[in-house]
C-alpha cells in the first residue's frame, strides 16, 4: 500500500486523481467565465493559502500514514465480506445458479445495483454521523474547514475513516457476495480504469468543486435526482448542516426529507459556531480533540 | 458519446482467458473420448460381455464426468442446457427409476414406448440394467443398446455443438473465462455437497446420517472412479503444463498466492481420492475428501472474488 501523497493523482479510486481534477477545473474555468464575479474569491490568495486550507494540506499528508499504518489493517475487505456472505447463502440455501440473464444483463445488474446501493449506504452514514451525538464528535472534525478545497475532502478524523472503510466492505461484500451465489464468475462491472462506470462519470462531473467555492447548481430538476457542487456547499454551511447527506445522488436526500435546492439559499457560511471553531486549529486538535470532548462527557 | 463507449469497452475488456490449445486439447478432446468409450460399450453389450461391459462402463463414467466438469456448451447456446439431463440425472430428479424399469423389463411393450422418458435412457439407468440384470435376456440386452446408444447421439450433439460454437467461446476471452470458472465452482460444489457431503453425512440435507449407497454409483462401484475423473479435468483446467491454463492467467494477473491455493487444495482432493475405496465415504478418509473438496471450492470462489478487483479496495473518505 502506498504512502507516497502523488500515488493520489494517479490512482482513478482517489477523489483527486489527476483526471477529476483536471475536468473539475475545466469546469470551473467555464463557469468563471459566465460568472466572473466570483473570480476574485475563488483565485484569491487568502483562500488557497488560509489557516483552514493549510491545516488541510497537512492533515492530508498525516491521513494517508494514518490510512495505510492503522485503518487498512484493522478494516476487513469486502472480499472477505463477499465470501462469507456468499458460504452463508450456500449452507442455507445449497447450490443455486440463475441461468436466464445473460452476461451483459447481469454486469449491468451488478454495476448499477452496487453503485446505488454504495450510494444509499453512504447517505446514511453521513446522516448517522451527524444526527449521533458522539459520531457528530468526530465528524465536526471535516465540517470545522472555514474555506473549502479539493483537499477538505480528507479532513475526516480516523474514526471517520475506519467507519466508511467499514461501510465500504459490508455494502460491496454484501452485494457481492449474493450475486457470486447467484450468478457465479458472470458477475463483473462495466468499468473505466477499474472504477464503477457511474462512479467515473459522477467523478469526472466535477466531484471537486464540491469542495471549493464555485458556486455552481444544477438547477432545481436536476438536483432532485444529483447533488450539484452548490447543494454540498450549502451542506457545510452552518446554517444547513443537516441537509444535503447525499453523495453522488439527492434521491435519498429528497426520498428521507433533508434535501434542500441550491436555488433556495443565497447565503452560506462554512465552518462551526465560533466557539467550536477554536477547537480545530491544528492537526493536534483535529486527532485529539474529539477524544477529549467523549472523555468528558464519559467522566460526567 | 462514441469515443466514451470506445473508451469504456476498451478499458473493460482483460485479456483472462483460456484459449484454443485449451479448447481443442480438454474439451474436444475429453468429449471424443467419451463417445469413442459409448462405442466400445455398444460393441460389448452386441457381444454379452459381460466382464468387458463392466469395464467399459467404468471408462465411459469416467469420459462423461470429464465432459461434465467442463460442459460449457449450455452458456453457449441455451439450447444445450439440459444435455447433461439427458445423459445423468444424479441429484437432478427425485423419480426412483429403479421399479420403473423393473416394470418396462417385465412388460409386452414395444420398448420404444415404453421407454418414453429421458430418465430411461440415463446413464444412471444403464448402470441399473448392465449390474444387476441378466444381459442374456434379449429385452434387457436391447434396453442397454438403446440407452447407450441414445447416450451415445446426445454426446455425438454435444461435439457437434463445440465445433459449431468454438468461435463464440474463443471470441471473448473474458466470457469464456467466466463461464469457465463457473463451471468449475458449481461442479465443485456438487462434488463436495453431493458427492462426497451427502454421502459422507456431512451435507446440511443428510448431517451425520453418512450412507455409502447414496454415492452417485454405488450399484456399479464407480463413485471414487467418477470422483477422480472429475478432479483429473480440473487439473486440465488449472495446473496443466501443456497449454496456456486457468492458473497460467491467473498468475499473470497477480493471483498467484490464491490460485496455488486451489492446486493445493486439488492435489490434496487426488490425494485423498485416491486413498479411498467404494466404502470409505462414511469414514475419516470421506471426511478428508470432503475438507479438501471444500476447500478447493472456497479457493476458487476466492479467486472470483479477486478477478473483481474493486473488491479488495478500499476508498477514499468517501462520505464527504
Amino acid at each position: 500500500m502506498e504512502i507516497n501523497p502523488f500515488e493520489y493523482l494517479m490512482d482513478p479510486h482517489r477523489r483527486i486523481y489527476w483526471l477529476f481534477l483536471l475536468s473539475s477545473l475545466m469546469i470551473a474555468f467555464v463557469f468563471l467565465k459566465f460568472h466572473p464575479e466570483q473570480k476574485r474569491i475563488v483565485l484569491s490568495k487568502k483562500l488557497w493559502l488560509h489557516p483552514s486550507s493549510l491545516l488541510d494540506y497537512s492533515y492530508f499528508i498525516f491521513s494517508i500514514l494514518f490510512r495505510v499504518m492503522i485503518i487498512l489493517p484493522v478494516i476487513i475487505s469486502a472480499k472477505e465480506v463477499a465470501l462469507f456472505v456468499n458460504i452463508v447463502l450456500l449452507n442455507q440455501y445449497g447450490f443455486v445458479r440463475i441461468e436466464t440473464f445473460s452476461y451483459t444483463q447481469v454486469m449491468v445488474l451488478f454495476t448499477f445495483i452496487l453503485f446505488i446501493l454504495s450510494d444509499f449506504t453512504r447517505y446514511w452514514l453521513h446522516r448517522l454521523l451527524h444526527f449521533v451525538p458522539w459520531l457528530w464528535v468526530f465528524h465536526k472534525v471535516h465540517h470545522s474547514a472555514k474555506v473549502l478545497n479539493p483537499l477538505t475532502f480528507y479532513r475526516v478524523h480516523p474514526i471517520e475513516f475506519l467507519l466508511f472503510g467499514f461501510r465500504y466492505s459490508l455494502s460491496i461484500g454484501f452485494v457481492t457476495g449474493v450475486f457470486v451465489f447467484l450468478f457465479g464468475s458472470l458477475v463483473s462491472i462495466y468499468d473505466i480504469l477499474g472504477v464503477n462506470l457511474f462512479v467515473f462519470i459522477f467523478s469526472l462531473l466535477g466531484s471537486n468543486l464540491r469542495h471549493s467555492h464555485i458556486k455552481l447548481g444544477f438547477g432545481n430538476v436536476i438536483e432532485l435526482f444529483l447533488i450539484s457542487p452548490l447543494q454540498h456547499q450549502i451542506h457545510h454551511s452552518k446554517n444547513h448542516m443537516n441537509t444535503n447527506f447525499g453523495g453522488f445522488l439527492s434521491i435519498w436526500d429528497y426520498l428521507f426529507g433533508t434535501l434542500i435546492l441550491s436555488n433556495n439559499i443565497t447565503k452560506i457560511k462554512f465552518g462551526l459556531e465560533r466557539t467550536q471553531m477554536r477547537n480545530f486549529k491544528s492537526l493536534k486538535d483535529l486527532l485529539l480533540f474529539p477524544f477529549i470532548v467523549i472523555y468528558k462527557q464519559i467522566k460526567k | 458519446m462514441r469515443y466514451l463507449v470506445v473508451i469504456i469497452l476498451f478499458v473493460s475488456i482483460v485479456v483472462n482467458a483460456v484459449g484454443e490449445k485449451f479448447f481443442n486439447q480438454v474439451i474436444i478432446v475429453n468429449i471424443m473420448l467419451a463417445i469413442k468409450n459409448v462405442e466400445l460399450l455398444i460393441d460389448d453389450i452386441n457381444q454379452s460381455n459381460s466382464t468387458r461391459i463392466k469395464m467399459q462402463f467404468g471408462n465411459l463414467v469416467s469420459s462423461w464426468k470429464k465432459v461434465e466438469t467442463t460442459y460449457l456448451l449450455g452458456d453457449l447456446n441455451e439450447d444445450y442446457l439440459d444435455i447433461p439431463r439427458y445423459i445423468d440425472i444424479f441429484h437432478g430428479n427425485n423419480e426412483d427409476i429403479k421399479p420403473q424399469l423393473d416394470l418396462i423389463i417385465n412388460s409386452n411393450d414395444e420398448l420404444f414406448n415404453a421407454m418414453y422418458k429421458y430418465s430411461h435412457k440415463t446413464i444412471n439407468a444403464l448402470e441399473y440394467i448392465l449390474f444387476t440384470k441378466d444381459l442374456f435376456h434379449p429385452r434387457v440386452k436391447n434396453m442397454a443398446l438403446i440407452i447407450a446408444k441414445s447416450i451415445k447421439n446426445y454426446l455425438l450433439e454435444i461435439l457437434d455443438g463445440y465445433k459449431m460454437y468454438q468461435s463464440k467461446f474463443l471470441e471473448s476471452e473474458q466470457y469464456a473465462s467466466a463461464i469457465l470458472l463457473n463451471t468449475l465452482i458449481a461442479g465443485t460444489y456438487k462434488l463436495k455437497e453431493w458427492r462426497v457431503g451427502d454421502v459422507a453425512g456431512l451435507s446440511k440435507k443428510f448431517k451425520n446420517k453418512p450412507n455409502n449407497y447414496r454415492a452417485e454409483y454405488a450399484t456399479s462401484g464407480n463413485s471414487v472412479n467418477a470422483i477422480k475423473a472429475i478432479l483429473e479435468t480440473q487439473v486440465q483446467v488449472i495446473n496443466s503444463p501443456d497449454y496456456q491454463d486457468f492458473g497460467d492467467i491467473s498468475r499473470q494477473f497477480k493471483a498467484r498466492k490464491e490460485i496455488d491455493q486451489a492446486i493445493s487444495a486439488l492435489n490434496d482432493s487426488i490425494a485423498n481420492a485416491n486413498n479411498m475405496s467404494e466404502f470409505d465415504f462414511i469414514n475419516d478418509k470421506g471426511k478428508l475428501l470432503y475438507q479438501s473438496t471444500n476447500r478447493l471450492m472456497k479457493a476458487y470462489y476466492i479467486s472470483l472474488m479477486d478477478k473483481l478487483g474493486f473488491v479488495s479496495k478500499v476508498l477514499d473518505a468517501d462520505g464527504d
